[in-house]
């Protein structure tokens, strides 16, 4: 049942750029490092001489936080917004599947959206180091897997937050503004004390806190999730 | 439930046991205040019902505590024998809806629409031409829906509810703002579904006229009370209404018509008498012309749905 929900869900976004923007997601963020060594590749290549993979990886982090930030609420707003674009949400439960199938199905279409952005940055990532010339054998797989998907487990939170808010509003914009304002403070998240959700994502890029930040990222984002299932299978339908 | 008894006829009398659907004190109470009240609604299988009511009477809130989209705060609403309460999936799985204004995704193609639909259903995929086939909407499923006039979006919501092949249809005012060719064509759609394919309707409506083309039975609904309830064929006798006489003078007519023993009224707009038996109008005419006053007019006075209503729902209940 789920995976029947799931490829109704998948259908609904059909022309919505939704694949489109997972992909250029990530794209952008290794084309705009592209471009940052394409302008001052001595001077980028001579100050991470020893560590090229390490300089590249860092130099990307800077660019993905913002974009995952903006990436999550875009995916969860596209997924709830055609429902109250078609007023559908009377005819899509007046269906025999339950609010919790219907919950799941959009949760997770998301999820696995932005977990497609996430690998598509190790890719290009790994592409755009190897186009640079960096030697395979020396590419530190920890920090491009934990870079990559520590990140988006410590956002958890703000995944489950912005699905209840996108359900829950009609109008898109309040979620989207909620998740551009979440985007700028996520900039200045690192300042933040550690217990901020906000600095999550920033504490995930680090090898000594990643697992506590994700784990606290999944911990809330498994909480956050599971209010907003319930209001969404407790309210009637308008 | 007092209500009903004291208005219209007794309800579930027919001995068409047992009801396909049937709801029992069913209540919706909105910030305290119910806008359903003690709804007893009683549908027959193979019934096209006419739920009738003006605007904001609760016929939209009482189809969507029908459809488990809103929860009763007190009362039962029973589908094919099962309680909602606990058998939603199962009665759902047979129940195909239109809920007021048709919801449709405009991006997609009509096809894609019934996709969406079929894939939650998990109905054969030949049941999509199939829908497109009764609605007729074959050659324009290939199209963006947000470039379907009215009409044609109301006709996928049908051909939606229709997928799944449901015993009982579900729809709330279908034919609200379309043109008189679209209601037309919406009309003859509904009428051709009990018989070709043995479906139940529940259709919703605020104009009588709309109904009573359709319906076998019909329920009214008023300030959130269901008033009335029965064969279409009661209401009608109700509305037949009276036979209004137009003549020379009026006052004098009355009066004779009333010594006479006809159940006569006399209004600004001239006199009216009962319109039951054709041979009682034949006679009073014959007396009017026999006292020498000139016969302007003989003509059917039917009551709209508003009178109906105050009927109804005034003072004294005249039912």
């Amino acid at each position: 049942m789920l995976a029947r929900a799931i490829a109704a869900e998948w259908l609904k976004l059909k022309r919505k750029w939704i694949l489109a923007l997972a992909v250029i997601g990530p794209l952008g963020v290794v084309l705009l490092q592209a471009v940052n060594y394409g302008l001052r590749y001595d001077y980028v290549m001579k100050q991470n001489a020893d560590d090229p993979w390490g300089g590249l990886l860092q130099a990307t982090t800077g660019l993905m936080l913002p974009a995952l930030f903006i990436g999550l609420a875009l995916v969860a707003s596209l997924s709830a917004g055609v429902e109250h674009a078609a007023g559908g949400w009377k005819q899509l439960l007046a269906l025999p599947l339950t609010r919790l199938q219907v919950f799941a199905a959009k949760t997770l279409l998301t999820l696995l959206l932005l977990l497609l952005s996430c690998t598509l940055l190790a890719v290009f990532t790994l592409a755009f180091g190897a186009v640079l010339g960096f030697s395979l054998q020396e590419l530190p797989w920890p920090d491009l897997l934990r870079q990559s998907y520590a990140p988006y487990a410590a956002a958890m939170p703000f995944v489950a937050l912005q699905i209840g808010l996108s359900l829950a509003i009609g109008n898109q914009a309040v979620p989207m503004t909620i998740g551009v304002l979440g985007m700028v403070v996520s900039l200045f998240g690192m300042l933040l004390p550690d217990w901020v959700p906000y600095n999550w994502p920033w504490l995930a890029l680090k090898a000594e806190t990643a697992l506590r930040a994700a784990a606290a990222g999944l911990g809330g984002g498994l909480l956050l999730l599971a209010a907003g299932c319930m209001h969404f299978t407790r309210k009637d339908v308008s | 439930m007092d209500m009903n008894h004291g208005i219209g006829q007794p309800l579930g009398q027919e001995g068409r046991q047992p009801w396909l659907l049937e709801t029992s004190g069913l209540t919706k109470k909105l910030g305290g205040k119910a806008v359903v009240r003690d709804v007893e609604l009683r549908i027959g299988e193979g019934d096209i019902y006419g739920f009738l009511g003006p605007n904001g009477a609760g016929k939209t809130t009482t189809i969507r505590m029908l459809l488990g989209l809103a929860k009763p705060t007190r009362g039962r609403v029973t589908v094919f024998g099962k309680d909602l309460a606990k058998n939603r999936l199962d009665i759902l799985r047979q129940v195909g809806s239109l809920v007021e204004y048709p919801s449709y995704y405009g991006h997609l193609t009509g096809r894609e629409n019934l996709e969406v639909v079929r894939r939650l259903l998990d109905a054969p995929q030949e049941r999509i031409a199939e829908a497109l086939g009764i609605v007729r909407l074959e050659k324009d499923a290939n199209r963006l829906v947000k470039g379907y006039s009215l009409g044609m979006k109301q006709r996928l919501g049908i051909a939606a509810a229709l997928l799944g092949h449901p015993r009982l249809l579900v729809l709330d005012e279908p034919t609200n703002g379309l043109d008189p060719a679209g209601i037309q064509e919406i009309r003859e759609l509904i009428k051709s579904l009990p018989q070709q394919r043995g479906v139940t309707i529940l259709l919703s409506s605020h104009l009588l006229s709309e109904v009573e083309q359709m319906a076998t039975r019909v329920g009214i609904i008023t300030s959130g009370s269901l008033v009335y309830q029965d064969r279409i064929e009661q209401l009608k006798r109700r509305t037949a209404g009276r036979i209004r006489l137009a003549v020379s003078e009026p006052e004098a007519a009355w009066k004779r018509l009333l010594e006479q023993g006809w159940e006569a009224r006399r209004d600004e707009r001239g006199l009216t008498v009962p319109g039951g038996d054709d041979r009682d109008i034949a006679a009073i005419v014959a007396e009017l012309v026999r006292e020498r006053h000139a016969v302007y007019r003989v003509e059917e006075e039917r009551s709209s749905l508003e009178s109906v209503f105050l009927e109804m729902t005034g003072t004294g209940g005249s039912l």
